[in-house]
């Protein structure tokens, strides 16, 4: 363990130690001369024509009520020893609006035209003037001329004298990059927090209650404040700015009052309060502040009355001040991350408005920089962050609606399969009902007929074994033809009368009747309908019937061709014949129904039943035809 | 001399009766008992009664003689249990109306031909030996509905040709089913005409013709079980080829 006395004498070695280090860099500093006692003498616009005595910084719209003009300072300094070896640096917080700056009657650095008035203005970022060993001597006169609008900051701060290195890679250096480095961020930040929002104001338009498109203000609020605030700091990288003084400075005016007016609407927004009544009033204040930060700016720089623009000034941060603390008070009580972001901003920023405007407005300071360009940062992120926030809400909420969308038209889809369902249950019902009702009326026609007729003939007593047995063939052979029409392809009368000769030919074959056979491919025809096919084949199982049964005919011949469009069928026998006036009316109906046009012709030896199918012939009365 | 006696002068062929309708089977028995070139075998009214019979007879059924709707189940498993276990047998359904949709099944089950049932005694016989002979009595209906399956196989076979084989044993079927002048025949039948015409028009034997249809028979059967093969591979039942 050390003793007590032992630890006392490290301590106060290390104090020693301590203190050798500040002393050598007192030293350094001691090198660093602030020269602020100097002669001034304004120019000829400015009446007083002499030298006279003045302490920097000069504050040229304090000294001269506004007004522009010119000066002259000289400021002397000698060195004590020998004359310096190595190069200096003159630094200038500010000078300006335009200055030239000699040393022993040689012209060291010119910022701008000290001669045009209006035009340029170097006073806005900090100078360093480098200085060549060669040109000190021992005593020294720096002479400062500067050229100082009205209204726009010009004069002459206190001027530093010391090496080289340490003015400018220290001094100059800090105040540069806070001064005009800072500005450049500051104002990339703000360009690009302005075109997020204006981009998804343009791009986030939607369709109103009216038919019209409507765009989401905040989003341009949003963006007109981050713009204005672009112009605002941006001011700082150009001292020679596009429009001449004091037009220029109203304009930089009206784009800071653009800024508190474009912020105060985004809040009013977020807070929700955007269809509240208070809206109105808060674009009324704001078009006023607006409008009243020009005409304010012109009357102080233009008619050199800064009393205007300090009271607008005061104006305007009285009201953010006011506005902030109603904010504040209503974000506490409904809280939300968005309010409250805004509200610490909004107060952060009122506060820092208020020591600027004191400190610029009211103070005498001169080259100092308003600190609200660095806290209005804070908006600007809280801003681009509201926006982002916003921005993923509408899409969450267009998600949900497209996923509502595609489970609506899934629901509409799945009742439309559903009523489409329904119809086709209809339809085959409909169907199923005709296909019934075609078979009851086969098995009236055909079967039940037939087996009527056999009941009747075996009640009479008269009939023979062979006749009812006749009569029961030509049932089965009736239910086998309704059978076969089942699957006959509707139309294809080819297929009718394969499938009639093969019912029907065992029993010519056994009448001794010899058949014919000429039926060449066959178009179908495109209006004989299952019905019309079942029509077709009754009428063509009646003809065969006949000719087995009446005509005494030893050949039948079956004919089917095509003549161009039209289908023609002719049944032709060699029977004896018969009046062709006393031919079955069922005949001439089922011709009917089916659209053909019959053609009779009978006498001993040749009877000829046709049926022509014309192409595009409709159906109807009138179609038959007889023949004697 | 008629077939009959050509037959009856060889050994007669053995057929067996499957029909439920007691009057129907007496009227089929009686019609082969009553022909010399035909031999009796047995009677059955049931499917079960019939595989029973099938598995325990000594005798080979040179004709099966069934009709299709039994008390117990489908005579068409009747059918194809036959065929499977005697494929020199030759099965004849019997069937009222000759309609297409059941004498389809039938032939793509086995059948060689169909008997109706209200055909004369006398034509029982005739038909079992004309088919013995050769020959295989086939509708226009019928006809139809084979050409048509044939071109919707032949289309296939002409798309899976141009595209990647998906089909293959479809496709090599639709190749295979038919010949030019089977489908040629096809044709004039589905027309109406009969055996002796399409003989004359296309400058053949009626026997030629019959050959043919009788062919297609065997041809359908074929593809009937290359469809279930098919259809087994594609519902995985089967392993795929290549």
């Amino acid at each position: 363990m050390a003793e007590p006395g032992s630890r006392l004498r490290r301590g106060l070695a290390l104090l020693a130690l301590v203190s050798l280090g500040w002393l050598a860099a007192a030293g350094v500093r001691a090198e660093v001369r602030e020269l602020r006692e100097a002669r001034v003498k304004l120019g000829p616009e400015g009446g007083a024509a002499d030298w006279r005595p003045t302490t920097l910084p000069y504050h040229w719209d304090r000294e001269n009520r506004g007004t522009s003009g010119s000066a002259s300072f000289e400021l002397t300094f000698a060195f004590a020893g020998a004359t310096p070896t190595e190069p200096y640096g003159l630094y200038f917080p500010s000078v300006g609006n335009a200055a030239e700056i000699w040393l022993n009657d040689r012209l060291l650095a010119r910022f701008g035209d000290i001669d045009t008035p209006d035009v340029d203005d170097y006073a806005k970022a900090p100078r360093y003037v480098p200085v060549p060993p060669a040109m000190l001597q021992k005593n020294n006169v720096l002479r400062v001329g500067i050229r100082a609008d009205g209204g726009r900051r010009g004069g002459l701060s206190g001027v530093s004298l010391g090496p080289a290195s340490e003015m400018r890679d220290n001094v100059f250096s800090h105040a540069y990059a806070w001064r005009v480095t800072g500005s450049l961020l500051l104002g990339m930040l703000s360009l690009l927090a302005a075109f997020v929002a204006l981009t998804f104001w343009v791009m986030q338009s939607h369709r109103g209650a009216d038919g019209r498109p409507h765009r989401d203000s905040i989003y341009l609020w949003a963006g007109v404040a981050e713009l204005c605030w672009t112009l605002r700091v941006g001011d700082a990288l150009l001292p020679e700015p596009p429009l001449a003084w004091p037009y220029w400075g109203v304009v930089v005016t009206a784009a800071y009052a653009g800024w508190i007016c474009g912020v105060l609407l985004f809040c009013h927004h977020v807070a929700g309060w955007r269809q509240h009544r208070s809206m109105r009033w808060m674009h009324v204040a704001t078009a006023v502040l607006f409008g009243s930060s020009m005409l304010a700016s012109w009357l102080a720089l233009d008619r050199h009355q800064p009393l205007f623009l300090t009271a607008w000034l005061g104006c305007a941060t009285l009201f953010s001040a006011a506005y902030s603390c109603f904010y504040m008070v209503a974000t506490v009580r409904h809280p939300s991350v968005p309010r409250a972001l805004v509200a610490a901003a909004g107060m952060l920023n009122v506060a820092i408005g208020v020591r600027d405007w004191i400190v610029i407005r009211i103070s005498d300071s001169f080259g100092v920089i308003t600190w609200n360009r660095y806290v209005s940062v804070f908006f600007g992120l809280a801003l681009l962050y509201i926006v982002a926030l916003r921005f993923r809400d509408a899409s969450g909420q267009a998600r949900e609606l497209l996923s509502t969308l595609a489970s609506r038209v899934a629901q509409r889809e799945e009742e439309l399969a559903s009523t489409y369902g329904r119809l086709e249950v209809a339809a085959r019902e409909q169907a199923s009902t005709h296909e019934r009702e075609r078979i009851l009326r086969d098995m009236h026609d055909g079967v039940g007929s037939h087996i009527s007729a056999a009941i009747r003939q075996l009640q009479s007593g008269e009939t023979s074994r062979h006749e009812l047995l006749r009569t029961l063939r030509d049932s089965l052979d009736q239910l086998k033809l309704s059978i076969d029409s089942i699957h006959l392809p509707v139309g294809d009368v080819g297929a009718l009368l394969a499938a009639l000769r093969y019912r029907l030919e065992p029993r010519m074959v056994a009448s001794g009747l010899a058949l014919e056979w000429a039926v060449e491919e066959l178009q179908p025809v495109a209006w004989l309908d299952a019905q019309g096919m079942r029509h077709l084949q009754f009428l063509m199982f009646e003809a065969v019937s006949n000719v087995l049964q009446h005509a005494q005919a030893s050949v039948l011949r079956i004919e089917a061709a095509m003549h161009g469009e039209m289908l023609l069928l002719r049944a032709i026998d060699n029977g004896r014949g018969y009046d062709i006036a006393r031919a079955p009316r069922a005949l001439r109906e089922r011709t009917l129904a089916i659209g053909a046009r019959l053609v009779l012709e009978s006498r001993p030896g040749r009877t000829v039943v046709q049926l022509e199918f014309d192409e595009g012939r409709i159906p109807g009365p009138g179609a038959g035809a007889v023949r004697g | 001399m008629t077939i009959e006696q050509v037959a009856a002068a060889a050994r007669p062929w053995t057929v067996l009766v499957v029909e439920d309708d007691p009057p129907t089977r007496a009227f089929f028995d009686g019609s082969v008992r009553g022909s010399p070139a035909l031999r009796w075998l047995a009677s059955c009214s049931t499917v079960g009664e019939a595989l029973a019979w099938l598995e325990a007879s000594a005798e080979v059924p040179d004709v099966l003689l069934a009709d299709l709707g039994l008390p117990d189940g489908s005579g068409l498993d009747v059918i194809r249990a036959a065929v499977a276990r005697y494929p020199h047998c030759e099965p004849l359904v019997i069937s009222v109306f000759g309609d297409e949709a059941n004498v389809l099944a039938s032939i793509e089950a086995g059948a060689v031909g169909y008997i109706h049932k209200d055909a004369a005694p006398e034509d029982i016989a005739q038909i079992i030996l004309e088919m013995k002979a050769g020959a295989s009595p086939i509708s226009p209906m019928i006809a139809r509905r084979v050409l048509a399956k044939y071109r919707s196989l032949q289309a296939d076979s002409r798309r899976s040709e141009a595209a990647p084989p998906v089909r293959p044993v479809e496709a090599a079927t639709g190749r295979t089913l038919l010949s030019v002048r089977e489908q040629e025949v096809l044709d004039l039948i589905a027309r109406g005409f009969s055996y002796a015409e399409i003989a004359r028009l296309k400058d053949l034997s009626v026997h030629t013709v019959q050959t043919h249809i009788k062919n297609l028979y065997g041809k359908l059967a074929v593809h009937s079980k290359n469809e279930a093969v098919y259809e087994a591979m594609r519902l995985g039942l089967l392993p795929g080829r290549g």
